[in-house]
């Protein structure tokens, strides 16, 4: 398997805090790594070969390339500001293309149907038109003005609301979503979702999230956001097919799909093809 | 032409459009006009190819706004020896079509 | 996302995924995304001839050319997803399906059919007078080889 440019890319590997000396062995693209702590406490990866990897420890996790990554990994600003709190929601592994996992987190037409009574509920099912971008200054995939109805946006939401979003694709799976922040109206809530493909079509999936709620307790918010992602797992591993096509000519993609049609302009742009399908079929 | 753009339900009523989409890329017509052809007759939409080029692919399409969104929202990826780097619609007038 | 995966309402099947339903002609009738457009009829799924008997449902590729196979005396007992083909399942069975595809294996019948490649969807029979404490024991049974079918077809997926 020639993997191709997504191998400079940076990919979660582990949660930092969860990590000690004998390791975790898991996989990267194919490719059997171990992450570790060494004795200084620093966060550590090898491949099979004992070759040190490249390393960041930032929002909770371990990142790593297989190449040489010639972007710093990207930032996300409100993993710094005060008065949030940092969930790491833990790990879930998906048979899926790790592509496609990042394009269902893009998606909001499928709330009512998927996440019935808590992301959306009939018949409040519209996907009312949004602005979509590739800024070009960060490289990214933006998403904004995007607007849904639903019945229990978040743990700390008492009753339906209309949450306001922005979608963000930081890396080839890596995505960042800010959504109204119930408690606290000036600001966003930052849910994220950091793919480590493990191969083309099976991948850990790693959520995390940057929240101002001071009063959920912190099982209640895990099991909050694993709950919406085991819903959507059941979805991503009945997908057909199981790769993500770059040619739609099998699909009908509407205007509510403009994110999705996006980011995959963008992977095609950048030959970003591990866990994609070339040829429509 | 128009037996395609009669609603399904009788009595309803479309907002029917007609619009000029102006696709320009690296455009490999070969592969792309065949794709847009069998994508709009999938969508239902009336469509005729006024100009095929290397980097410049014009169609007029008739139907309803939201396919002729779709169209548009599938034209933006194509196959994959395609690149799209803009797609621009305007309204034309009914009369001719 | 196939529609086997939906759900009924009324005369429509609709998608789990985006609620896309479609009329038994196959047509769309409704995009909820989108609630302001009628679909056109080319906006359709593909439909195959359908009939129930004997507490099955058959859906036929094609035109079917004969009645499905009587299977009187039997009835349904469950449906489970095996990761292995058809081969695997017999050969875990010990036994080839007959000319009307059912798999004898012992106290249970086997209806099977490949969803995907290495995938087969088992429908487990059993016979109609057999009690609550037989139909438990055919689940079993139904269970066990599921996984010594996909114990066979691993092994020869890895040679």
């Amino acid at each position: 398997m020639i993997v191709g440019p997504m191998l400079d890319e940076w990919y979660p590997v582990g949660i930092f805090g969860q990590l000690d000396e004998a390791g975790r062995k898991t996989m990267l693209m194919g490719e059997p790594i171990v992450v570790a702590r060494n004795g200084n406490g620093d966060a550590r990866v090898t491949d099979s070969t004992g070759r040190s990897l490249p390393v960041r420890v930032r929002y909770g996790h371990v990142w790593t390339s297989l190449g040489d990554p010639q972007k710093e990994l990207f930032a996300i600003p409100e993993a710094d500001q005060p008065g949030r709190r940092f969930v790491d929601v833990g790990v879930v592994r998906v048979r899926c293309s790790p592509l496609r996992a990042v394009e269902n987190f893009l998606d909001i037409a499928h709330f009512p149907f998927v996440h019935t009574d808590i992301l959306g509920a009939e018949p409040h099912t519209e996907v009312q038109a949004y602005k979509v971008e590739i800024r070009e200054d960060v490289d990214e995939v933006w998403a904004t003005q995007v607007q849904f109805y639903q019945p229990q946006a978040a743990k700390s939401a008492s009753g339906g609301i209309t949450t306001q979003y922005m979608y963000r694709v930081a890396g080839p799976t890596s995505t960042v979503l800010y959504k109204t922040c119930p408690p606290k109206p000036s600001e966003w809530d930052v849910i994220t979702l950091f793919v480590q493909p493990l191969t083309e079509d099976l991948c850990d999936v790693w959520p995390w999230m940057a929240l101002f709620d001071d009063d959920t307790p912190m099982t209640d918010l895990i099991h909050f956001q694993q709950t919406i992602f085991l819903q959507d797992r059941s979805i991503l591993e009945n997908q057909v097919p199981r790769l993500l096509p770059l040619d739609p000519g099998m699909e009908m993609p509407t205007r509510a799909d403009l994110t999705s049609v996006a980011y995959r302009r963008w992977l095609k742009r950048h030959n970003f093809t591990y866990g994609a399908q070339l040829v429509a079929q | 032409m128009t037996t395609l753009l009669e609603p399904s339900v009788p009595g309803e009523t479309y907002t029917l459009l007609r619009e000029r989409m102006t696709i320009r890329g690296e455009l490999d017509a070969d592969s792309f006009l065949p794709w847009i052809r069998r994508h709009a007759s999938k969508l239902g939409l009336f469509q005729d190819i006024v100009h095929s080029g290397p980097d410049r692919i014009e169609v007029d399409l008739a139907g309803a706004p939201e396919l002729i969104d779709m169209m548009e929202v599938g034209c933006l990826l194509g196959p994959i020896n395609v690149w799209v780097e803009t797609i621009d619609r305007r309204r034309v007038s009914n009369a001719g079509g | 996302m196939s529609l086997s995966h939906g759900f009924v309402r009324g005369e429509t099947l609709s998608c789990i995924y985006h609620g896309w339903s479609y009329g038994q002609a196959g047509n769309c009738l409704r995009i909820p995304a989108h609630p302001g457009l009628t679909p056109p009829d080319a906006i359709r799924t593909v439909t195959h001839p359908v009939t129930e008997a004997d507490g099955v449902v058959w859906v036929a590729v094609d035109e079917p050319t004969a009645a499905p196979p009587g299977l009187a005396g039997l009835v349904p007992l469950r449906s489970l997803t095996a990761f292995a083909d058809i081969a695997a399942i017999e050969a875990a069975a010990g036994v080839k399906a007959t000319a009307d595809g059912l798999v004898n294996a012992g106290d249970i019948r086997l209806l099977l059919s490949s969803t995907r490649d290495g995938e087969t969807l088992i429908h487990v029979l059993v016979s109609a007078d057999a009690g609550p404490a037989a139909r438990i024991a055919a689940a079993r049974i139904a269970e066990g080889l599921r996984r010594k079918a996909e114990d066979i077809y691993k092994k020869g997926a890895a040679r």
